[in-house]
């Protein structure tokens, strides 16, 4: 079973989100993690300069 | 050397500047999380109380304190894959059936004295504390304290909330093994006020933990298969 | 090193001899902390001992309450025992540091008091405000955390100024940050409620956000500091380290904080991110581990082809504890932690003996060492020495705590073994339950074990304190002599 019944007992905007295998965790990570690519190339036109 | 310079992974400011984005972020999204979570475990009220009994659903994760004139259990829920509080009839707690106000005061009496007789530096509530003694999070539905139970059948009382109340002013009276619960100097008004709090704390919904709380220890003890 | 609080040769810095009064002090609480320890043990395996006159939770509230002010205690002596270093000033506000601690210590032995004479109070809010909160590590009555929060502000103050003063160094910079987090998420503590799921879910912020967070980069920070002074360590290498770590343990300790919200109330989303991000957690300590290791190496190297044979490294025995440290945080804070990080495991190791083994070995891999090595590095400089050599003592201090503390790690974790699969896999956690997983032979063994290997932990502790009490003298008089004979 891929996706899960949504199962949280009180309906939330995170709950939501936690509905098949680490959707929210993958979620969460991605968001902290894309900015870093930026950060990553931002620097390096830096240092090329 | 010269080439030190060029690697964005060798760079002190990349590292600088992505310690602080995350760090940042992870501290914006813990407190949005929060912000959610607390919403969650507010205590419900207890109109919310008396709806979910009357729909047979949860509605709140922490019941209101009222949730002590209620019969609690503790059942399989085949949807989430584990045990849930489950809140039914409406039974007495102490001979009486207890008003918001005094349900509430009830608890916070029992929540102090948690507090003040330093509850959680032997046993666990909620699974955190020490682990000198048993887990306190579903004690309330311990078999043992049921009508016939070993613990209850100990202290001679005919009710559950008697029978627990007559341990916690006496412990030392009723050993259950050679580690014994010490007299706190607890009072009989203590005693029901901790009776209550640990009620409520069994109304909790905790994602299913303790598994499997309080299988039979008779039937560990006779061993071999269950064919009995 | 009491001595050494006379006859220091700080030249005139006052920061450092702050440094060795809070040291003294952290010194003291922890031999109470491991006698408190000891009598804890005792209790599981004679349960009669000292039954209602000085009772398991007594002893233990102590023996967790010693550990974490011994620590605190410790880090505030070393902050004030790096900042003119790192910032090349003297530390602002010594006057009132100073108060500060004298005002601290008596609040601290006033509460030890009260929790050994007095115990326990009625079901008051007057005890909570005058006897002890019963809330695990956070037990200091209110009128002490009042207390604590002005002694700390004077503290952060002082670092604060300090570091605007002075040289504004990676090191210091997030130190600077990190306190003001550490010493802010002490007020997420300070509250009464009814509701114990909500008591609960703050309660971990402080004891996670201190543990698997702050005081992590606050160890972060210390042993840069450190391999600078012991090694030479390059500062832009030590600093590019420091600033992955912090990214790596803010970044999987912020939310890994999800880990402790599985079972109190709290939705259940957070089985992902806690399992997730708290997997995540050990990383950083593998990262420091390796960078300590290579920097050491890396330096040794460049010595020796400059034709230099000898040690590069200034003070043996804070060498050693600092080694230990890299090691120790990253078996005892990483694999034991992750070993029941998981919901999927930690539903029936929550709360069990796992936990004690877990919570030993990680406090004294990741905090207690690195503690130490800084007290060595106080008295290397209290007696001006240019290298301070690891000792007889020294090296039985550091072997008996290690031998010991792991010994207590792997009994606690079969006695958790046991509990775990009688008790709760098999039985299901209830009150009886639970005292026939006590009574099971082997769980019996391991606490037996367990008591001998903190006798064991104790006699390193007596070897500790003596080695601390007179390597710095014996070897200031050995240099003293061998220099009159050179000229």
């Amino acid at each position: 079973m891929l996706f899960e019944p949504f199962s949280d007992v009180v309906p939330s905007f995170f709950g939501w989100l936690n509905q098949g295998p680490l959707t929210l965790t993958i979620f969460l990570h991605t968001l902290i993690i894309l900015p870093m690519f930026w950060i990553y190339y931002d620097e390096k036109k830096k240092l090329k300069k | 050397m010269a080439n030190e310079n060029k690697s964005v992974w060798t760079s002190i400011s990349f590292w600088r500047r992505s310690a602080a984005w995350v760090t940042g972020f992870s501290a914006i999204l813990l407190i949005w999380l929060t912000f959610d979570s607390v919403n969650q475990i507010a205590m419900g009220s207890d109109a919310d109380l008396q709806k979910a009994v009357a729909q047979k659903r949860e509605i709140n994760r922490v019941p209101a304190p009222t949730v002590i004139n209620y019969h609690i259990d503790y059942k399989m829920d085949e949807k989430r894959g584990h045990e849930v509080p489950v809140i039914g009839e409406k039974e007495p707690f102490f001979g009486k059936e207890w008003s918001p106000q005094e349900a509430a005061a009830l608890l916070h009496l029992g929540k102090l004295t948690s507090q003040a007789k330093n509850c959680m530096n032997c046993h666990t509530l909620l699974g955190n504390g020490a682990y000198y003694a048993p887990d306190l999070t579903k004690a309330w539905l311990d078999k043992a304290w049921r009508k016939g139970g070993p613990l209850q059948a100990m202290t001679g009382k005919s009710t559950r909330e008697e029978a627990m109340a007559e341990f916690l002013q006496h412990p030392s009276q009723y050993p259950t093994h050679a580690r014994m619960m010490p007299n706190l100097g607890i009072t009989a008004e203590e005693a029901k006020g901790l009776v209550a709090f640990l009620k409520h704390m069994s109304s909790i919904d905790t994602n299913g933990f303790p598994r499997n709380f309080s299988k039979t220890v008779e039937q560990f003890k006779t061993g071999g298969t269950n064919a009995h | 090193m009491l001595t050494s609080i006379k006859t220091n040769q700080f030249q005139g810095s006052e920061s450092k001899k702050l440094a060795m009064m809070y040291f003294r002090v952290a010194l003291i609480l922890f031999g109470a902390q491991l006698l408190m320890g000891l009598i804890a043990a005792i209790q599981f395996i004679y349960p009669s001992f000292l039954f209602e006159v000085f009772d398991f939770s007594v002893a233990r509230m102590v023996h967790i309450n010693a550990l974490v002010v011994w620590m605190l205690y410790a880090m505030i002596g070393s902050v004030y025992f790096m900042l003119p270093d790192e910032t090349g000033v003297e530390t602002v506000g010594i006057g009132l540091g100073k108060l500060a601690f004298w005002v601290l210590t008596a609040a601290v032995a006033v509460v030890v008091l009260v929790y050994i004479f007095i115990q326990v109070g009625p079901g008051k809010e007057s005890t909570i405000w005058l006897i002890n909160e019963g809330r695990e590590y956070l037990e200091a009555p209110r009128w002490a955390d009042y207390g604590i929060v002005v002694a700390v502000l004077i503290f952060y103050y002082n670092v604060f100024a300090t570091y605007m003063k002075g040289r504004k160094t990676g090191i210091v910079t997030v130190l600077v940050a990190d306190l003001m987090a550490l010493a802010g998420l002490y007020l997420a503590g300070m509250f009464f409620t009814d509701n114990i799921s909500m008591d609960q879910y703050f309660w971990w912020w402080v004891i996670h956000l201190w543990v698997e967070a702050t005081w992590e980069v606050f160890v972060g920070a210390v042993a840069a500091y450190a391999l600078i002074k012991i090694i030479d360590a390059k500062r832009e290498i030590v600093e590019m380290w420091l600033w992955i770590e912090v990214l790596m343990l803010f970044g999987s300790g912020i939310l890994g904080l999800g880990h402790h919200y599985f079972w109190i109330g709290t939705p259940e989303y957070w089985w992902e991110i806690g399992a997730l991000f708290s997997s995540l957690e050990p990383v950083p300590l593998v990262a420091m581990f390796v960078h300590v290791l290579y920097d050491w190496g890396k330096e040794q190297g460049i010595a020796k082809a400059a034709g230099k044979p000898a040690s590069i490294v200034k003070n043996g025995p804070a060498m050693a504890w600092i080694v230990l440290n890299a090691f120790g945080n990253f078996l005892g804070a990483g694999i034991w932690g992750f070993f029941h990080t998981l919901p999927q495991v930690n539903i029936y190791t929550h709360g069990t003996q796992f936990t004690a083994a877990h919570g030993h070995l990680a406090f004294f891999g990741a905090y207690a060492t690195i503690l130490i090595g800084m007290m060595y590095l106080g008295i290397q400089e209290a007696y001006g020495l240019k290298q301070l050599k690891a000792t007889f003592k020294s090296k039985m201090a550091i072997f008996l705590i290690a031998f010991g503390v792991m010994g207590m790690t792997i009994a606690l974790t079969i006695a958790g073994y046991e509990q775990v699969l009688i008790e709760r896999a098999e039985l299901g956690g209830g009150w009886n339950s639970y005292f026939v997983g006590q009574s099971m032979p082997w769980y019996v063994q391991a606490q037996i074990w367990r008591t001998i290997m903190g006798v064991i932990t104790f006699i390193g502790f007596i070897y500790l304190v003596w080695d601390m009490l007179t390597i710095g003298k014996e070897q200031a008089s050995a240099a003293a002599d061998a220099q009159p004979a050179a000229a």
